[in-house]
């Protein structure tokens, strides 16, 4: 079932005349991680934003096309001391921030909250101020505080930006498991080892335009390594000089070097 | 931690009653004596921490007794100085005490708005916040070789290099931070739940018009 669809949806950010976004049409379905990949500036934040009916609402601009969501939709952005409400002064609270604004009985905040920590081991930092918390630790508080409100369509803006690559597998698979457990899920990413483990598919954004969509294999193309968003043994693979095509992963590598 | 026992409505009640009897009392024995009670609660919260919210307490007024000085005679500038002090004391002591996620527990709990109480308790929290961010740019740039001592000249150059990326970053970490609350549920005319509303005893919600009344009272006595 779509849970985001965006139809030829082009976004002009306040006094630009230059488009942000230009006539980008993609879907999410439910339990699906579609990631946008890009350069800076192609677009990928941007078409969070819409997608989260955050963008020209909050934003200001203007945007033409339909942005069409089933689901309530929550945002991780890549700064989590912005994201962090400032109202409180444990991990715990931190997390029950949003399900209380949604008016819902303390049983259940509690019930999401708990889940949502345990999700993301959090429960030994329960207690601890969040203004005390590192980068990485407040980035997997954000997360928590995101899940707990059980929003349907999560978007992700660079979520391991601030995680140690030990956070970011625990980050790649709580994605996955999400997923798994229905969720929509759209990531824009330049971690792009990743995602062929993460993603189900892929945009490639280019100057706010979608140039192509596929498979995670996409990463392994040579136009995507020419224009820097192939996967490091793809992109290894190509600057070597051996012939195509380009693997996409270590074991496809591997695979193709015997 | 007296005034963080309190509950944010009588702590908000003080603060405002101070100030307002400190410019309706006669000058100067009434801004003295609420500028003394305001210098006393900021040491209410301990030993240190209530000598640092004392002193900043002092070095917030000072420049305004300055300022007083230069403009009016020796009479005038201890009544208003007084006043002045009150506020600020009052405000600082507020600011050292008020838990924001006690007083929007305390607003949703009474049916107000949460996004009303939440930028009531932003302003509370933005000074510490900016400070901060101050003290962190500062660092960053004497890192860069920039000094803030010296000459005028040096000195301005600094407070240009402090203030343009303090007020840039301020107002983009704005941006950032009302997208994410408006995702965390943060929107016009949300019920929130309050998780843990603070207790509000008879004799705190009796002291809260106790000190209303004394205001009304010193009013209709100062226009008698």
């Amino acid at each position: 079932m779509k849970s985001l669809t965006l139809e030829r949806v082009s976004f002009w950010y306040p006094a630009t005349e230059a488009p942000a976004l230009r006539d980008v049409s993609l879907e999410v379905v439910q339990g699906e991680v579609v990631a946008l990949v890009g350069a800076v500036g192609a677009g990928a934040s941007t078409v969070l934003l819409a997608a989260g009916d955050l963008a020209p609402r909050l934003t200001g601009g203007r945007i033409v096309g339909t942005v069409s969501r089933r689901d309530r939709s929550a945002i991780v952005l890549p700064t989590p001391w912005t994201q962090v409400s400032g109202m409180a002064f444990t991990v715990w609270d931190e997390v029950a921030f949003g399900p209380a604004n949604l008016g819902w009985p303390t049983h259940e905040i509690a019930r999401q909250v708990d889940r949502a920590m345990a999700h993301l081991e959090l429960g030994p930092l329960a207690t601890r101020d969040p203004a005390t918390l590192s980068g990485g630790e407040l980035q997997r508080v954000i997360i928590a505080a995101t899940l707990a409100m059980d929003s349907g369509l999560v978007l992700f803006d660079e979520p391991a930006a601030e995680l140690d690559a030990e956070g970011a597998s625990a980050l790649w698979r709580l994605i996955r498991a999400l997923a798994k457990g229905g969720k929509a899920i759209l990531l824009a990413t330049s971690a792009l080892d990743a995602l062929p483990d993460v993603a189900d598919r892929v945009v490639w954004l280019e100057d706010g335009a979608v140039r192509a969509v596929g498979t995670p294999d996409l990463l392994a193309d040579v136009a995507a390594c020419d224009a820097g968003l192939g996967t490091s043994v793809a992109t290894v693979w190509g600057a070597s000089g051996l012939p195509g095509p380009y693997p996409l992963t270590v074991a496809h590598a591997v695979r193709q070097w015997r | 931690m007296t005034g963080r026992r309190l509950h944010p409505f009588t702590l908000l009640a003080i603060a405002g009653a101070l100030p307002a009897l400190a410019w309706i009392l006669p000058a100067p024995a009434g801004g003295m004596w609420t500028a003394a009670v305001a210098l006393l609660l900021t040491l209410t919260p301990g030993w240190r921490p209530g000598l640092v919210v004392f002193r900043t307490a002092l070095l917030t007024a000072a420049p305004f007794w300055v300022f007083l000085r230069l403009l009016h005679d020796v009479p005038t500038t201890i009544a208003i100085g007084l006043r002045i002090t009150t506020m600020v004391a009052s405000f600082v002591w507020l600011a050292a005490t008020l838990a924001p996620d006690r007083l929007v527990e305390a607003t949703v709990a009474r049916g107000w708005s949460v996004t009303a109480a939440y930028l009531f308790a932003a302003t509370i929290t933005a000074v510490p916040t900016l400070r901060d961010r101050a003290r962190r740019i500062v660092e960053a740039q004497r890192c860069r070789g920039l000094s803030p001592r010296g000459s005028l000249g040096n000195r301005l150059r600094a407070l240009r290099a402090l203030a343009l990326p303090l007020v840039l970053s301020a107002l983009h970490d704005v941006d950032e931070r009302a997208l994410a609350l408006e995702t965390r549920g943060m929107v016009s005319g949300a019920r929130r739940t309050p998780l843990a509303p603070p207790p509000d005893s008879a004799v705190e919600r009796a002291a809260r018009w106790a000190l209303l009344a004394a205001c009304v009272a010193a009013l209709i006595w100062r226009f008698k």
